[in-house]
C-alpha cells in the first residue's frame, strides 16, 4: 500500500496545479449545494401562491407518496428540494470522470506511463492509486455537499414534514451507498475511454454519458413515475454492486502493463 | 559473467513478428550497442528485457533473474531511459526524481539524497525547484537519465539518449555514459547515432527483427570489409598496379588518382614487403595509411544485404512478389 500512498502524494501535487480541474471540483459541488439551498430559502420566504397551484394541480410529482398530506406551501418547498436533491447523483458520476481523465490521459499525453510502468510498482497499486485520486475528492465533495444540504434543509424547511419528505432514507442511500459505486463505475468507464483516446477534451466529451442516470431519475420523479423510496434505493444499490464489480473486473483487464503499452492508442 | 542472456526470444503481435529468436549474451560491465532501422523491433526487445511486456516464446535472464518469474525484481534491478523523457511537467525536477526514487523502493531520506546526488552530477541542482515544463530538451533528457539511475541499477537501458540534443549536451551525455561504464554498469544502448555507438560500445548487435551480427566494432569492420592499406604515390597510381598485383599476399588492388588501395590479411606484417616492392619498382611513396571503414558503412552494408535477402525470400514464397 506504500506505493499507492506515494502515487497519491504525487497526484495531489499535480492536482493542486491544475486550475481547470480544481475549478470543476470546487464549482460543481458548490453550485449543486447553493442551488437547492437557495430554492429552499426562496420557497420559505417568498410568496409562491402561483407556483403552489401549478404544483398541486398539474405535476405528477405531487402525487408521490412521500408528499402525501403536505400543505400546498410545504408541497412547493418539498418538490423543489426533492428535484434538486437529485443533483447529488450527478456529482459522483461527473467528478471522478473529470479527475480520472486528467490523471490518466495526462499520463498518456506527457508520455509518463512507460517510465511509471518500468518501476517496480505493481499494476494493482497503480490502478488503485489512480482510482483513489479520482474517488476520494469526488466522494468527499459529494458527501460534504450532501451534509450541507441536509443541514440547510433542516434549518430552512417550513415544517418537519418537508424535511422528512426531502431527506428520505432512499435519498440517504443514494447519497452514501450509491455514490461510491457510481464513482467506481465512472472511473472504470474513464479508464476504458482512456485506452482509446489521447486528448483530454475527447475523454471529457465521452464523460457526458454521466448525465443519463440523473436525467432518468429527475424526469421519472418529476412525472411521478419514479419514487426514490427506501426499497427502490436498496434495489438499485444491490444492482449496482455486481455492476461495479463487473466494471472493476473489466478495468483490471484493460489496465495491464502490456495492454497499456501495446494496445492503448 | 553475463548481465543479460537471451535464448530464442520471440515476440509477435498477431501475425506480425517483431522480434524473432533473439539469442545473445552481454557481459557484465559492457556497453552494448543495439542498432537497427526504425521498426526493427528494438523497442519491443527493450520492453521485454525490462519486464514491461512478455515474450511470446524464448527466455531471458537479467542479472540472473528470470524474465517472467522475477519481473518485479528485474524492474528493480534495471534502469530505463525511454524514447521520450516522460516527465511530469507540472512538478519540479526535484519532485519528479523524488517520486520515482520512492517508487524504486528507496526510503524518503535515501530518495532525497539520491535525488540531490544526480541533480548535482547532471548540473541541475540549481534549478531543482523549477517546473520541468520550462526545461529545455537537453535538461529534460538529463533529468530522465538521472531518473533511470536513482536506484543505482546494475543494468541500464538507454533508448536514443542523445537524440535531438545539441552537440554540447550530447557530449555531456556521452561522457556520462562513459562514467557509468567506468562504474562497472552494463549498458544496453539503442541508438541511430553510429559514430556515438562506435565511440561508446564494446559490443554491437545489428538487428532487424532477427540479430544479424553480434561482435566488437573492430571485428565488425574487418569481418565486413577486410583489412587493407592505402598508399599515396607521386603521379598516377595505376602505373604501379602491375608491381603490386603479383605479390602473393595481396588479395585485391585498385588505383584511383595517386592512391593505391590494397586488400591484405595482415597489414602489420605485410606492409613492409609491399612498400619494398613498390620502392624497388621505382615508386615515390608519399603516405601510407590503414584503410578504415566507419561503423556506418558496416551497418548499412549489413542492413541492406539483409533486406535484399528478405526480399528474395519473399519473392520466392508461394504468392510472393515475382
Amino acid at each position: 500500500m506504500q506505493k499507492v500512498i506515494i502515487l497519491l502524494q504525487k497526484e495531489w501535487l499535480e492536482f493542486k496545479q491544475q486550475r481547470g480541474m480544481l475549478f470543476s471540483i470546487i464549482l460543481l459541488p458548490l453550485l449543486f449545494t447553493i442551488l437547492p439551498v437557495a430554492i429552499f430559502a426562496i420557497s420559505r420566504f417568498a410568496n409562491l401562491s402561483g407556483v403552489v397551484n401549478g404544483v398541486s394541480t398539474s405535476s405528477g410529482i405531487g402525487k408521490l407518496p412521500a408528499l402525501a398530506g403536505l400543505t400546498p406551501q410545504e408541497l412547493v418547498q418539498a418538490v423543489g428540494g426533492l428535484q434538486y436533491s437529485l443533483f447529488y447523483i450527478l456529482l459522483p458520476l461527473m467528478l471522478p470522470s473529470i479527475i480520472a481523465s486528467y490523471s490518466i490521459i495526462g499520463e498518456k499525453t506527457s508520455r509518463t506511463l512507460e517510465p511509471l510502468l518500468a518501476t517496480p510498482i505493481r499494476t494493482w497499486e497503480l490502478l488503485v492509486g489512480k482510482s483513489l485520486i479520482a474517488l476520494l475528492p469526488s466522494l468527499f465533495a459529494t458527501w460534504i455537499g450532501g451534509i450541507i444540504f441536509i443541514i440547510a434543509t433542516a434549518l430552512l424547511a417550513i415544517s418537519p414534514h418537508v424535511f422528512a419528505a426531502v431527506i428520505t432514507p432512499g435519498w440517504l442511500i443514494m447519497l452514501f451507498l450509491w455514490a461510491p459505486l457510481l464513482s467506481m463505475i465512472a472511473i472504470a468507464a474513464m479508464i476504458a475511454i482512456s485506452s482509446r483516446v489521447n486528448d483530454l477534451r475527447t475523454a471529457q466529451q465521452y464523460s457526458a454519458w454521466a448525465v443519463v442516470p440523473f436525467m432518468i431519475l429527475f424526469f421519472g420523479q418529476l412525472f411521478g413515475l419514479i419514487a426514490l423510496g427506501t426499497l427502490f434505493a436498496l434495489i438499485v444499490f444491490i444492482v449496482l454492486i455486481p455492476l461495479t464489480l463487473l466494471a472493476i473486473w473489466l478495468t483490471t483487464k484493460i489496465f495491464q502493463r502490456e495492454v497499456i503499452l501495446t494496445s492503448w492508442k | 559473467m553475463n548481465a543479460i542472456e537471451t535464448y530464442q526470444l520471440t515476440r509477435t503481435f498477431g501475425e506480425r513478428v517483431a522480434v524473432e529468436n533473439l539469442t545473445l549474451s552481454i557481459p557484465e560491465g559492457a556497453v552494448f550497442g543495439f542498432l537497427g532501422p526504425n521498426g526493427a523491433g528494438k523497442t519491443t526487445t527493450v520492453r521485454m528485457l525490462t519486464a514491461l511486456i512478455a515474450p511470446t516464446s524464448g527466455t531471458a535472464r537479467i542479472e540472473k533473474l528470470e524474465l517472467g518469474a522475477d519481473n518485479e525484481a528485474i524492474r528493480q534491478t534495471v534502469g530505463i531511459l525511454t524514447e521520450t523523457p516522460g516527465l511530469y511537467e507540472r512538478l519540479s525536477a526535484q519532485q519528479n526524481l523524488f517520486f520515482f526514487a520512492r517508487l524504486y523502493n528507496l526510503d524518503a531520506a535515501k530518495a532525497a539524497a539520491q535525488t540531490e546526488r544526480y541533480l548535482r552530477i547532471l548540473g541541475l541542482w540549481e534549478r531543482r525547484d523549477e517546473k520541468v515544463g520550462g526545461f529545455s530538451k537537453g535538461m529534460r533528457q538529463k533529468l530522465a537519465i538521472a531518473r533511470a539511475l536513482l536506484h543505482e541499477p546494475k543494468v541500464v537501458f538507454l533508448d536514443e539518449p542523445t537524440a535531438g540534443l545539441d552537440p554540447e549536451a550530447s557530449r555531456i551525455v556521452r561522457d556520462f555514459i562513459k562514467d557509468l561504464r567506468a562504474e562497472g554498469r552494463t549498458i544496453f544502448l539503442t541508438t541511430h547515432n553510429l559514430p556515438e555507438a562506435d565511440e561508446l560500445c564494446d559490443l554491437i548487435g545489428v538487428f532487424q527483427t532477427r540479430l544479424i551480427r553480434l561482435d566488437t566494432p573492430a571485428n565488425l569492420r574487418v569481418g565486413m570489409f577486410g583489412s587493407g592499406t592505402r598508399i599515396q604515390v607521386a603521379g598516377d597510381a595505376a602505373t604501379w598496379l602491375a608491381s603490386v598485383k603479383p605479390l602473393p599476399f595481396v588479395h585485391d588492388v585498385t588505383a584511383q588518382g595517386s592512391a593505391l588501395s590494397i586488400k591484405l590479411d595482415d597489414p602489420d606484417s605485410q606492409n613492409p614487403a609491399l612498400i619494398r616492392a613498390l620502392v624497388a619498382a621505382g615508386a615515390d611513396i608519399r603516405y601510407v595509411e590503414q584503410i578504415t571503414h566507419s561503423l556506418e558503412e558496416v551497418y548499412l552494408e549489413l542492413v541492406d544485404s539483409t533486406q535484399a535477402q528478405q526480399d528474395k525470400v519473399s519473392m520466392n514464397l508461394p504468392g510472393g512478389r515475382k
